[in-house]
């Protein structure tokens, strides 16, 4: 799934609902394409971590792509890196 | 060397010197006594020959006086007789004179010659004796039946020629008492032996002189005749009846035959024999002086004459080993009690050793670096705590948490250990109770319910405890107890304080809050009653004025910072108090507030409603203002992101759901920090009292929620709420770097 350009607390709840489709991957493997993306806040973070809990039971990996220097400095603060996988 | 063994040894090597020592002891004293003994023998010895001579001398003498009398006597009469020889009659007169004038003699008489009175025909023997009535009668006793000249006492001065004594005998016809006579040969003028007068003397005083007053209760005398008789004797039916020799024979002793010998030889001397009882009796004899031949020994035991000697040794004996007794007694007593010290000192230095441990234990929980934030500008900070004892009970502890200086000030009851453990309890549920809660009163009422909880031993802690905004200025604080402390800002004075009570002593006392705002400039001092009761030797204490006085002295000359005012303080507590000694723990405890306002050089600030919608606009309205900063991109994004986080938490939160309300959001900057005020009045709300996101659990553990004041917190330098007039304000911080600085 591509992400594009700020994933705030506002922009949050219409991102959830377009991730809906992601959480029933079933054993698919899901790739979020955050080339695009600008900037992400707490929120936006809650909803990758959400997906995360439901797919890896699946048995399904979430991987992340085109995380720029900055917004991967927010995961690295909040500890996000280490649960992703990137690409 | 194997530390146990050696101890043993040493253990054993102490019992063994002390049993050498008491033995030497025995030993010595056994010797002395031994000695002393031998001296003490030896000293009786010749004192019983010295008093057996004595007697014997004493006895000697009676004996001689009495002879002596009847000798002069007879002597004198032949004299007399030999003149009246011719006058046969006038004897009588003679014969009674000698009788009267002689107690001892019994009777006198003087035999003649046969036929020297041819009137008289053969025997002629007048007599002089003593009656019963005391009369003297003459008698002529000589006849056939008595032919005095074949008796001893005729024949044999006849035969000697001069005064003899005969052998002893008892006269049972006539006196019917021993008896013994003295007789001298009377002569004619021509010489010739013609008749012998001779006196009879009684012996039966003898026994009794003898044995009067004998030299020890069972000591006796004897008195043996020139022929071997025994004359005086303890045993009566051996009286004449024997003589020393068969009264001997029965004991098989040549020392006694040698004894015997030399009695009978008229020798003086001394010798041991055997009794037979088996025991060993002490003889002293010696010749009777004179012409009787007699001979006396005196006979003592040796169980009698060292019957007292042998009592005090068996006494001193007895004594020595009841001596040894006491003194093995004292000396083991003395050992142990000498190993007591020893184990009573290494204990002490054990403790000794613990409590210095335990004192820098002590000391390393209480703040040391001074000054705490040396690249702050709005405070100067200074403590000191001066125990009493190794360990105390007093306390002072701070912390910076967002923007707010978090400080306390106790005192626990007592001092020493108990003090010092519930010292470091009271510290620990300090830190524990404030790292989330910035309100003073709620968490001194935290911390006195733990307390009273666990609180067995009665012990409670006065404290003061406050919660320093240092943007604002504002103090809020709750006391348990404790001093009120020293304001040094405006002149000098006492914070207002409710004392209420002190932590420990009541579960669930609810403490009130109090709140003051401070000047800048102004010193606030704290201090436990170590300091206002600090005694001198004249038991007056330090007090209030005082140390009000010497804060006014340094206020005057503007010296009231803390690095200027504790050692002042401290000087004057030390010059009062002088060489009395510190009885309870001295602490100080100073912050100055030295705030200095700068000039604003940006100001900006938008008000949204509480719908997240509105972030965008709020995106927006920062980054005009980073732009306006001049933040590089990367800085523009971390900003959005920490205020997007604050905004939206407040959004969230402050108002109950379903209201609408206002949110206030100001951008201020001034030439070191950029600052964000988000103000709303809804409930009060503090998110920095939350307790922080863990990152390090795994996706499974971790919680959806709590990410975005953490956020908040990383991406900002601080981090301040404070609830001013209703609302709730929350101000971020970020520090500007060289390149944001805008003129």
């Amino acid at each position: 799934m591509k992400f594009e350009g700020r994933l705030d607390t506002a922009a949050a709840p219409q991102v959830e609902k377009e991730m809906q489709q992601l959480y029933e991957c079933d054993g698919h493997d899901v790739v979020l394409d955050c080339t695009e993306m600008e900037y992400i806040s707490s929120s936006g973070l809650r909803l990758f971590l959400g997906l995360l809990k439901t797919a890896k039971p699946k048995g399904s990996h979430v991987y992340i792509t085109g995380l720029n220097d900055d917004l991967r400095q927010v995961f690295t603060m909040t500890g996000f890196i280490n649960l992703f996988e990137f690409k | 060397m194997n530390l146990d063994k050696f101890n043993r040894w040493r253990k054993s090597l102490q019992t063994r010197s002390t049993i050498i020592v008491l033995v030497l002891a025995a030993v010595l004293i056994e010797l002395t006594s031994l000695v002393q003994y031998f001296y003490a023998r030896q000293g009786i010895r010749e004192g019983v020959e010295h008093r057996a001579k004595t007697e014997l001398q004493l006895k000697n003498l009676e004996i001689q006086r009495v002879m002596t009398a009847v000798e002069t006597a007879v002597d004198n009469s032949v004299w007399m007789i030999e003149q009246q020889l011719a006058y046969p009659d006038s004897l009588r007169g003679i014969l009674r004179q000698i009788v009267k004038k002689n107690p001892t003699i019994i009777g006198t008489a003087v035999g003649f010659e046969p036929n020297f009175y041819p009137k008289y025909g053969r025997w002629f023997e007048p007599y002089a004796t003593r009656t019963e009535d005391g009369f003297i009668e003459v008698v002529q006793i000589g006849s056939e039946e008595h032919d005095y000249h074949q008796m001893e006492w005729y024949s044999k001065p006849k035969e000697l020629g001069k005064g003899y004594w005969s052998e002893p005998y008892f006269d049972k016809v006539g006196a019917m008492k021993m008896l013994c006579t003295y007789a001298v040969p009377i002569h004619d003028s021509k010489g010739r032996t013609v008749g012998v007068v001779g006196a009879d003397v009684s012996l039966d005083w003898l026994g009794d002189l003898l044995n009067a007053h004998p030299i020890y209760p069972s000591a006796y005398n004897l008195l043996i005749s020139r022929t071997g008789k025994l004359m005086a004797c303890p045993v009566e039916s051996l009286i004449l009846n024997a003589n020393i020799h068969e009264a001997t024979a029965r004991v098989e002793d040549t020392t006694v035959n040698r004894i015997n010998q030399q009695i009978m030889s008229g020798i003086s001397g001394q010798a041991t024999v055997i009794n037979e009882q088996g025991e060993k009796d002490y003889v002293y004899y010696a010749p009777v002086e004179g012409e009787t031949g007699w001979s006396m020994a005196v006979v003592c035991s040796d169980r009698e004459i060292f019957k007292s000697l042998r009592q005090v040794a068996r006494n001193l004996l007895l004594l020595m080993l009841v001596g040894l007794a006491l003194m093995s007694y004292i000396l083991f007593r003395t050992i142990r009690g000498y190993k007591n010290l020893q184990a009573i000192s290494a204990e002490k230095e054990r403790i000794g050793s613990e409590l210095h441990i335990a004192s820098a234990i002590q000391m390393s929980m209480l703040p040391k670096l001074f000054p705490p934030y040396p690249d702050r500008d709005d405070l100067n900070i200074l403590g000191s705590l001066t125990p009493a004892k190794e360990v105390g009970g007093d306390l002072y502890d701070f912390y910076l948490r967002d923007e707010k200086l978090i400080f306390i000030i106790g005192d626990v009851s007592g001092k020493g250990v108990p003090a010092s453990l519930v010292m470091a309890v009271t510290r620990s549920l300090f830190r524990t109770h404030s790292a989330h809660e910035s309100d003073p009163s709620r968490i001194l009422t935290l911390m006195n319910d733990s307390m009273a909880e666990m609180n067995e031993s009665n012990m409670f802690v006065t404290c003061f405890l406050g919660s320093f905004d240092l943007p604002t200025g504002r103090l809020r604080y709750s006391n348990a107890g404790h001093n009120a402390p020293m304001l040094v800002g405006q002149g000098v004075g006492m914070l207002p304080v409710e004392s209420n009570i002190p932590l420990g002593v009541m579960n669930g006392w609810r403490y009130p809050l109090q709140e003051v705002i401070i000047e800048p400039q102004t010193t606030i001092f704290l201090y436990t009653d170590g300091l206002t009761e600090a005694e001198n030797i004249n038991r007056t204490q330090f007090g209030m004025e005082r140390m009000m006085q010497t804060a006014q002295t340094m206020y005057e000359k503007s010296l009231h910072s803390p690095d200027k005012l504790l050692p002042a303080m401290s000087d004057a507590v030390k010059a009062f108090v002088g060489e009395a000694e510190q009885s309870d723990d001295l602490t100080m405890f100073a912050i100055q507030y030295t705030k200095t306002k700068r000039a604003v050089r940006m100001q900006r600030n938008i008000t949204l409603t509480n719908d997240v919608q509105e972030v965008p606009k709020l995106s927006a309205f920062v980054d005009e203002v980073c732009e306006e900063m001049g933040f590089e991109a990367t800085d523009t994004m971390q900003m959005n992101l920490a205020i997007e986080e604050a905004v939206v938490n407040v959004m969230n939160y402050a108002y109950l759901p379903g209201t609408q309300g206002d949110i206030d959001i100001v951008a201020q900057a001034d030439d070191l920090c950029l600052k964000f005020t988000i103000s709303d009045s809804g409930t009060p709300f503090d998110p920095t009292a939350r307790p922080e996101a863990d990152t390090t659990l795994s996706a499974e553990e971790r919680p959806i929620g709590g990410l975005g004041i953490y956020l908040v917190r990383q991406l900002m330098d601080s981090i301040n709420y404070e609830r001013i007039d209703n609302k709730n304000v929350l101000t971020l911080r970020k520090k500007l770097t060289s390149n944001e600085i805008v003129d």
